[in-house]
């Protein structure tokens, strides 16, 4: 085979940030039409390449080739015109638009706005199988269809080469499945795709060439026909595969939390929450399964005061808690790790010691009475990140400098500060890599041990699974099923999330 | 390290300089394009002020300074307080208003005068505040009509209670207890440095403290960095707009009290209005920060001082200075922007060359 074939060749990329080499010496070759999986460490560098490719960001040094081009690509308009589209994780779909205008925003010249633009859409649905509805507003897609969209707007733009940044974190089992399909379609259409993941079972599932990345740079690849998750971790990491397993119950007598018959309405009085009732005991970890956008959000935000239930109540330790306000359930003892780490967990610009006291800025070590304990807050920020291996140049750092994983890291090390008496966990470990997954379920059994009670809301079933002592399903803001994690398998679980049976 | 030190301090000097000389260069064009020299002009602005003029830029300095913070609480938690005018418009007459009706004597009638202003200050600016929260009312609009309103409410008053002499209207005089003596550097007849100037001081201090040092300042500079991550860290976003704004109103409150009781004596004609405005501008140049709003307020109070010997040495009118004025804000923004990137450019050569080194070394 002539090198000229290739879609995509990476030589010698180079990127620095201040205080960081996040990419250097980097070599990577996409052959087309595959299914090309990067993987490697928090921080490895992995997204960094990923927008140098798109034009988001400028390498410092290398060479980039596209299908035996050289090309300079200077912005995503660059990538586009050479046939590189990208899927970023947060996705950048406006809500109140349908998705139809979604498609055709900023790409009117393609094929207009009008009929052109609709028959488009209809061949790419048809063509992949995305079963979109042109006329439906987006606000209403879950998230598996805001995905297929977001990658329908790619296609519609011409590209045939499509990078996706962790696509799976988001979506549970039978939604990677349904991604997965549409994937080999594009695929057997001529499209290269290049995507990054932390879940090794997938990768191995859907990928034709494996290639990991350590440290910033390029340290081998793998024949996902040949290879194994072991294998593939310690090339990684270098660090054995971790597995949420509980071991002993050490759930105990008495009741940190209880819900009962709580029922939250929306402003036009329609139910996001329907009678839910629960108790989660000390010691004990209540998993929260079902597929995004059924009520888990409003559930965690309605626990953490951020809504007011509008009948039912809320009881932490013997306290009725139902109207009180985020800040008192917080210093009354509660950690939280939001599911939108940019939007609720961080502030971008600030240090990471700053960031070490949002959420706890009124308790120690941050604060002494009205004043900020700023010796205190730094010393404990560099304590969280040696024990969540938390790499960052220094705590001064702004914490948009961080890599997805070790923002992540950042919080749940925040969180499980001070010895909460409660945790609410929303994807504790989305984004992070295996062998930091490992610590954070390890701490997380730690502080169970100790009487922490948890309520996790989680996409990966294998951690609902692992960590839980009681699995509740929602669905339509409603609990449809209890499972016992023992008995349970994921195909039991996933049947239910979507309304397939409840036992 | 001390050496990425002493670069990163005049990095950050950067850009007020490229401002300045953007200011300077756009202001000398305009005035050569009028047909005037800009030669002239500059060396009027230029020369060594009078001890007259020194001790009048001392005294704007400060309640410019007070202006400026007054603004800076609100932007910083981007909350656009443009109502500083009619806060302290009002605030000002009810302060002159009391202190005038000698209800108390010398200094007990300072202090409360004092506290009248932050509270009337205070309250107008939190209609605004709850304006926004319960009807979700931009604070820019509210503001902008309370400005309206309150300069309409002042007039009123004023024609109604206040003791008329000739043409103008004006509070009751303060009797002598109750005016403060400044410091006097020069002659007598070259005026005094009002004694309340030190507000500014003690204004500047307590927002450095405030924002830096306490759990208050972290809500509201993370409430201006992200309102959403803000109400998940269990700040209240509607407590904190009120109470962000009455604080900004109250110090609004306080900015022209240094006149009155350095020697205006009364709320009339000698009421410098335009200094809400003023304080916004200095917050912009100053970037909301307490030394960049001490720079700020020197150089408008300089610029504003020295336009006033331009009608005395040159054809040039005074009001040019607030081109200067404006231009300097803008560039200051955009060179803020422009320094920022090239700082981050060339931090990134700096670690690729650290790193080429490295490799060097090991390999
Ligand atoms: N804008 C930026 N400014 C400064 N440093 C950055 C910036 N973006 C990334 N970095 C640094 O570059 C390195 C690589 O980050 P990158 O986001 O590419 O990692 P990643 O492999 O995608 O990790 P993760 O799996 O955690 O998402 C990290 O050390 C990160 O801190
Ligand atoms: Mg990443």
């Amino acid at each position: 085979m002539t090198q000229g074939t290739d879609a995509v060749e990476l030589r010698g990329i180079g990127k620095s940030f201040p205080g960081v080499i996040a990419n250097h010496d980097v070599d990577l070759t996409i052959r087309p039409g595959t299914v090309h999986a990067l993987i490697g460490e928090n921080g490895a560098g992995k997204s960094t390449l990923m927008k140098i490719l798109y034009g988001v960001q400028r390498p410092d040094e290398g060479t980039i080739r596209i299908n035996g081009e050289d090309v300079v690509l200077k912005s995503p308009t660059d990538a586009i015109e050479h046939g590189i589209g990208m899927v970023f994780q947060h996705f950048m779909l406006a809500d109140n638009l349908t998705v139809l205008e979604n498609l055709v925003l900023g790409a009117e010249k393609l094929h207009g706005i009008g009929d052109d633009a609709r028959a488009e859409i209809s061949r790419i649905s048809d063509r992949f199988g995305f079963g979109l509805k042109p006329d439906e507003l987006v606000e209403k897609l879950g998230v598996a269809d805001r995905q297929r969209l977001e990658i329908a707007k790619v296609l519609y733009r011409g590209a045939k080469i499509i990078i996706l940044d962790e696509p799976t974190a988001v979506l549970v089992p039978q939604e990677v499945d349904s991604l997965f399909a549409n994937l080999r379609e594009l695929r057997d259409a001529g499209n290269s795709i290049l995507f990054i993941s932390h879940k090794l079972d997938e990768v191995l599932a859907i990928a034709d060439d494996i290639t990991v990345m350590r440290r910033g740079t390029t340290v081998g690849s793998a024949d996902p026909k040949t290879a194994t998750k072991r294998q593939l971790a310690e090339l990684m990491v270098g660090s054995e595969l971790p597995s949420p397993e509980t071991g002993e119950s050490t759930v105990t007598d008495t009741v940190e939390l209880t819900l009962s018959d709580v029922t939250l309405t929306d402003e036009f009085g329609r139910n996001l929450l329907s009678d839910i009732s629960l108790s989660i005991r000390r010691g004990e970890v209540l998993g929260i399964a079902g597929v995004e956008g059924n009520g888990q959000s409003e559930l965690v935000e309605m626990i953490m005061g951020m809504r007011i239930p509008s009948s039912g109540h809320i009881t932490l330790g013997s306290e009725d808690v139902t109207h009180w306000h985020t800040r008192r359930l917080r210093e009354a003892g509660i950690g939280y790790i939001p599911e939108d780490r940019q939007r609720h967990g961080l502030l971008l610009d600030a240090p990471l010691w700053e960031n070490r006291m949002l959420g706890h800025q009124t308790e120690a070590p941050n604060a002494k009475g009205p004043w900020i304990n700023r010796a205190g807050a730094r010393k404990d920020t560099q304590r969280i990140m040696t024990e969540y291996d938390v790499r960052a140049p220094s705590i001064d750092t702004p914490s948009r400098a961080l890599s997805g994983g070790n923002q992540q890291k950042l919080i749940v090390g925040r969180e499980m500060s001070g010895d909460p008496s409660l945790l609410i966990a929303s994807h504790p470990t989305r984004g992070v890599d295996v062998g930091a997954q490992a610590a954070i379920w390890d701490q997380i059994k730690k502080a169970r041990r100790a009487g922490l009670a948890v309520l996790l809301v989680s996409a990966d079933l294998d951690e609902l699974i692992g960590l839980s002592d009681t699995i509740q399903v929602i669905l339509r803001g409603r609990f449809v099923g209890t499972f016992e994690p023992s008995s349970v398998t994921p195909q039991d679980l996933g049947a239910a999330m979507t309304g397939g049976e409840a036992a | 390290m001390k050496g990425l030190n002493l670069r990163s301090i005049g990095l950050s000097l950067l850009a007020p300089v490229i401002a300045i000389v953007v200011s300077v260069l756009v202001t000398s064009l305009v005035i050569a394009a009028v047909g005037s020299s800009p030669g002239d002009f500059w060396s009027a602005m230029f020369s060594n002020p009078l001890p007259r003029l020194r001790v009048n830029i001392v005294n704007q300095t400060a309640i410019i300074y007070i202006a400026a913070v007054a603004a800076a609480i609100g932007f910083r938690m981007n909350l656009f307080n443009i109502g500083l005018e009619g806060q302290y418009t009002l605030a000002s007459y009810a302060a002159a208003a009391f202190a005038g009706g000698a209800y108390l004597s010398g200094f007990a009638n300072v202090l409360v005068s004092i506290l009248i202003a932050i509270a009337v200050g205070a309250a107008w600016a939190g209609i605004a505040g709850v304006l926004k929260t319960t009807r979700g009312v931009s604070e820019v609009i509210s503001t902008i009509m309370l400005n309206s309103i309150a300069i309409f409410l002042v007039g009123y008053l004023l024609n109604r209670y206040g003791v008329h002499e000739g043409n103008s209207v004006h509070t009751t005089r303060l009797a002598d207890g109750s005016t403060l003596t400044g410091f006097t550097p020069y002659l007598p007849r070259d005026g005094q440095i009002w004694a309340l100037s030190v507000l500014a001081v003690i204004v500047g201090i307590g927002f450095w403290v405030l924002l830096n040092k306490t759990h208050f300042g972290f809500d509201l500079r993370a409430s201006g960095m992200s309102s959403t991550a803000a109400v998940a860290s269990g700040i209240n976003p509607n407590r904190m707009i009120i109470t962000a704004m009455m604080l900004s109103g109250g110090v609004a409150g306080l900015i022209w009290l240094p006149a009155l009781f350095g020697g205006a004596t009364s709320y009339g004609t000698s009421f410098q209005s335009g200094l809400g405005f003023l304080g916004i501008s200095v917050a912009l140049l100053g970037r909301n920060r307490p030394l960049g709003m001490l720079f700020g307020a020197v150089l408008f109070a300089f610029l504003n001082s020295q336009s006033n010997t331009l009608t005395f040495s040159t054809d040039i009118s005074p009001s040019i200075v607030q081109i200067t004025e404006g231009v300097a804000v803008l560039a200051v923004v955009v060179a803020f922007e422009v320094v920022r990137r090239w700082r981050a450019r060339l931090e990134q050569r700096v670690v690729g060359r650290e790193h080429a080194v490295a490799t060097e070394v090991t390999a």
